[in-house]
């Protein structure tokens, strides 16, 4: 491939790197909601629907309201609520989980569209100002190591939190009782319903709480890295975003990972004004790193409660 | 099939277009006039909304089979957009290629070509699930994305590219397209409009031979077995001696054979050459909604490609005289398979005894399960239910 | 079991039939009203471009003419042939397509319906290999979208020249969304103008394979600014705008596309226009006067067509007056910014 000469320098730019980070909490956030809402034994792939529903809400409240965060609370309970459609579809009405999350993605993409036309009309949804973003914040003497510096501590504010939500979720999902409470729930729902625990409030708040996170990096993406709303705007992160839940085992470090992969694949993709090398191979890049590693290292990636495999708690 | 259902999500969405102050009767009247050709009031005309409902309706239910047969085998193919998108490529290639062949020769290969080039895009998922277990729902949206930029990189700037600077392929040898049913003369006037204006093409033959061959192939077949047996349980076809690995490869192989030849029958039936359009396709996608909505069976597939392909084909008469946004056809497909999905709830309830909770296993088991009680105990033709 | 499903359905169907035809509207005929038809393109009318501008136009000519106009959106391409056709076979007096990934479904079905006017933005009526079929009843509307890149590409490069730019580094760049001709043409204009005015400055060409996800255009924009591009030409459609914005942040410039984009970034400081609104109205227009013309019409800076918009930024007057010096000598034909990118 030409252009691999051109890939390595760039390899070594702080900026690559740093763009790299951005792309991937885009997809982290929806992935760890993921992880949450199978650990807990509902299916949930509709991540890319209660993406677009925050995106689109975080900019309608904005632009009504002029205040990011509260726009962007508006934008994670609208993913919550989503996936509380979802959650009550699939939990309370025991239909099947695959087809409840197809439709969840459909419906976000339908309602969205058709609420910009009802509320915008045809003309523009407007465009947030600058101040009403969600802003940059370069952390105090972190941000100015060199490298690394600006890779991780000069980023938007929600990075630094999807960052704080990873580690809290894997510590919360693997070494809590919570933790051990959900994955309970959804390896063995009779055994722990025997137990005393209860299976339908834990599955709802975990599925919510995926809404949650998806809701909130649909504002990131909305009023954070962009500043309006396009139809279809989240453009299938999603769905990335359930690839790399899968890949990395449904644990937030595996998923995190598999972020990385991707968003590396797109931020050296975003250079393809000064690197020479045909933009459609490099697009696929990531997609077939993903398989090539699926094939080779990987491995057997099973979800939770698979046919009865035992699952000793805390020995993850 | 589920007629409640569809009801009750046209209910849900003519309250949402009350709601937003639009007009629900006539936004269905729109629909109904675009989707079947009946109460059309805008002077629109009735065969030919009927046609153009047949044109959407042709992949979606070969496409439809594709997701429904991995289905069965406890397997979730998400991938059947890429496959189609494999066999739409290959067709064009071959199609290209080889555009002087007469009829006789080119038409079988470049669908032979399609069918195999699907085989193998959904044979490498199969195969990486068989072998080391890596889970399809991953390997197929990553293969999805390969073939889109394969697309791109073919049509644009690329080996099959029409002219520089254009986003599309050189059209197909005339040898390879599939006969539209009526003539294709703009001077034949039939039922007021000229003739060519029918898109109607042959592959409907060929999509309602595949449905046949899925269900031939699922219930009369002992391959058919293993697949149903697969899905059920892997424990129990194993003891039953079913080699499971082998069963899942062949399942891929087959369905991508389907996807592949969705695509390849789009190319020759209707576009008769590839064009970046394809890059954003959704049919696949909407096959997997066609498989889940007609539970499976052959007729019920048909049935519910019948019914998409109508809300696809109403939603733009829908905007042109009612002015309401096509996208409320979208939130009508995700409300009708709410509601779809909301109704296995019966079918399941009889067959888990005493259970008070979901089927903690996720996908696919958990898709597999509900359609295998579903209909693990009828004969295709009433696998639809209640 | 089906026979009982199927005599449902046929219930079903005659209640829906009869509630269709209580809740339709009778659209009662009046004398002679011209019936126009609008079919967009996928990007749908709130585009923020050229189908939201040929919108416009429409509105116009129905509040000027008073005709009958109706929108379709095509979801997909496969939407383009039945579009065309529904308005086509309903007897209306001029159907309009927009984008140039229509002229083969406008080729076919001008064929179909020769007594329809057919009018298509961006593209002829062609066959399958491209070729213009040049119906009769078939008006293109082409525009040199290289004309108003040249424009704003002049004043991109006397930014640079007269070191009038955020940071003089003599660096500027285009982002595209996908590598198509109205994109290129664009980009073409602005490169050569741009090279024109300053034949030392730099110009970087990228693509962000994209027309809908902000992000995406952002980070090729980023890229970009990162290699020193401090006046960013978006030609990507609603990703775009995601170029605007990474101007914006960064503290250079971009320039708008299609539409004056003045308010979608402080960091715009023109725009490069292509007034298919302009277009679509004219098109009506001439059918309402019975003066229909087949063949291409071109829309360019000579016929105000094409044009730029001065926007966030007060231009020096030596820059308006080279502006208005090329403008006068495209017009004149002394100057012809090329369609296809510069080497």
């Amino acid at each position: 491939m030409g252009g691999l000469s051109d890939i390595f320098p760039l390899l070594l730019t702080s900026s690559l790197w740093q763009t790299t980070l951005l792309l991937a909490v885009l997809l982290l956030l929806p992935a760890l909601g993921g992880v949450i809402s199978e650990r807990s034994g509902v299916v949930n792939i509709a991540m890319e629907g209660m993406m677009l529903t925050g995106a689109f809400f975080a900019v309608w409240a904005d632009l009504n309201w002029h205040n990011a965060w509260l726009a962007a609370l508006v934008a994670v309970i609208a993913g919550g609520l989503m996936a509380l459609i979802h959650g009550v579809v699939s939990i309370r009405f025991r239909a099947d989980q695959i087809v409840s999350g197809i439709a969840i993605n459909i419906f976000a993409a339908g309602l969205t569209v058709y609420l910009v036309r009802t509320i915008y009309g045809l003309q523009d949804v407007g465009h947030v100002g600058q101040s009403e973003l969600l802003p940059n914040w370069n952390v105090p003497v972190l941000s100015t190591i060199p490298f690394l510096g600006k890779v991780l501590f000069q980023q938007n504010v929600i990075v630094y939190v999807a960052l704080i939500l990873l580690v809290l979720v894997e510590i919360v999902l693997f070494r809590t009782q919570l933790g051990l409470r959900i994955r309970a729930v959804g390896e063995h729902p009779q055994a722990a319903d025997t137990a005393g625990l209860n299976v339908y409030l834990i599955r709802y708040g975990a599925v919510v709480t995926s809404g949650l996170l998806s809701g909130l990096a649909g504002a990131l993406l909305a009023i954070g890295v962009s500043n309006t709303f396009v139809p279809n705007m989240t453009d299938g992160r999603g769905y990335i975003a359930l690839a790399a839940m899968i890949f990395g085992k449904w644990t937030p470090r595996g998923a995190f990972v598999a972020c990385l992969i991707f968003g590396l694949g797109e931020a050296i993709y975003a250079n393809n004004s000064t690197i020479h090398v045909s933009q459609y191979l490099l697009s696929m890049l990531p997609y077939l790193l993903t398989l090539i590693v699926l094939a080779g290292v990987v491995g057997r990636s099973t979800p939770p409660a698979a046919d009865g495999i035992p699952y000793a708690p805390g020995s993850e | 099939m589920p007629i409640a259902s569809v009801l009750f999500a046209f209910l849900v969405g003519a309250i949402i277009v009350a709601v937003t102050r639009g007009n629900p009767l006539s936004a269905y009247a729109g629909l109904i006039c675009g989707g079947f050709g009946i109460a059309c009031t805008q002077g629109e005309n009735p065969a030919l909304q009927i046609s153009n409902t047949i044109v959407f309706m042709i992949p979606l239910i070969t496409a439809g089979v594709a997701v429904a047969l991995p289905f069965r085998a406890g397997l979730f193919n998400i991938g059947a957009e890429g496959q189609l998108l494999a066999g739409a490529m290959a067709c064009t290639a071959l199609g290209i290629k080889l555009h002087d062949w007469p009829a006789v020769i080119l038409l079988p290969t470049v669908l032979v070509g399609g069918m195999l080039a699907g085989a193998f895009w959904a044979g490498i998922a199969g195969v990486l699930k068989a072998t080391v277990g890596a889970h399809e729902v991953v390997t197929t949206i990553m293969l999805n994305y390969v073939a889109q930029w394969l697309l791109r990189y073919l049509i644009i700037g690329g080996p099959l590219q029409l002219a520089a600077g254009t986003s599309k392929s050189l059209p197909i040898g005339k040898g390879a397209e599939l006969a539209t049913i009526l003539p294709n003369d703009n001077s034949l006037i039939i039922f007021d409009l000229p003739a060519s204006v029918y898109r109607v093409h042959t592959g409907l033959v060929i999509a309602v031979i595949a449905a046949a061959v899925f269900a031939i192939l699922l219930w009369r077949t002992s391959l058919g077995y293993e697949i149903r047996a697969a899905g059920q349980s892997q424990k129990a076809a194993r003891y039953a001696g079913v080699s499971v690995r082998r069963t899942i490869i062949v399942t891929m192989l087959i369905a991508g054979a389907f996807s592949g030849l969705a695509g390849a029958v789009q190319i020759a039936g209707v576009d008769h050459n590839l064009t970046d359009k394809y890059f954003s396709d959704t049919t696949g996608f909407d096959a997997i909604a066609v498989a889940l909505l007609g539970l499976g069976s052959a007729v019920g597939i048909v049935l519910a490609a019948l019914l998409f392909g109508a809300l696809h084909s109403g939603g733009s008469v829908m905007q042109a005289d009612a002015g309401i946004s096509s996208s409320l056809v979208l939130v009508l497909q995700a409300l009708i398979l709410f509601s779809i999905a909301a109704n296995f709830l019966n079918a399941i309830k009889l067959r888990i005894p005493g259970l008070g909770q979901a089927p903690s296993a996720p996908a696919p088991a958990g898709v597999g399960a509900a359609l295998m009680t579903e209909a693990a105990s009828a004969p295709p033709e009433q696998a639809g239910g209640t | 079991m089906v026979r009982s499903q199927l005599r449902f359905l046929a219930l079903v169907g005659a209640v829906l039939m009869i509630v269709a035809a209580c809740g339709s509207t009778s659209s009662g005929s009046t004398a002679k009203q011209v019936k126009v038809g609008l079919v967009t393109d996928v990007g749908g009318l709130n585009d923020k471009s050229f189908n939201h501008l040929a919108y416009v136009g429409l509105q116009r000519a129905i509040a000027d003419f008073n005709v009958k106009g109706d929108v379709t959106e095509s979801k997909t391409g496969d939407d383009y042939v039945p579009n065309l056709t529904n308005f086509a076979s309903k007897g209306y007096d001029l159907v309009i397509g927009v984008g140039f990934l229509m002229q083969e479904a406008v080729g076919t079905v001008s064929g179909q319906f020769p007594n329809v006017h057919f009018a298509i933005i961006d593209g002829a009526g062609t066959d399958a290999s491209g070729k213009d079929l040049a119906h009769a009843n078939v008006e293109s509307l082409f525009f040199k979208e290289q004309d108003a890149g040249a424009m704003v590409g002049v004043i991109a490069g006397m930014l640079e020249k007269d070191k009038k730019a955020p940071g003089n580094t003599n660096v500027i760049s285009a982002v595209g969304g996908v590598s198509i001709p109205p994109v290129n043409h664009y980009i073409a204009g602005y490169k050569w103008a741009a090279t024109m005015e300053d034949p030392g400055i730099k110009v970087l060409v990228g693509y962000s394979n994209d027309f809908t996800d902000p992000a995406k255009c952002k980070s090729v924009a980023q890229s970009q600014i990162g290699a020193k591009s401090e006046i960013l030409f978006q030609v990507a459609g609603g990703c775009g705008l995601g170029v605007l914005q990474a101007a914006g942040q960064a503290k250079v410039y971009s320039i708008g596309v299609d539409a004056d984009q003045k308010d979608a970034d402080p960091s715009v400081i023109a725009s490069a226009l292509k007034k298919v609104d302009v277009a679509t109205y004219t098109a009506i227009k001439n059918v309402v006067n019975n003066q229909f013309q087949s063949g291409a019409l071109t829309f360019s800076i000579a016929n105000d067509g094409a044009g730029y918009s001065l926007d966030n930024l007060q231009l020096p007057s030596d820059i308006q007056a080279e502006l208005d010096k090329v403008q006068a000598a495209i017009k004149a034909g002394t100057m012809t910014p090329p369609a296809d990118i510069p080497a």
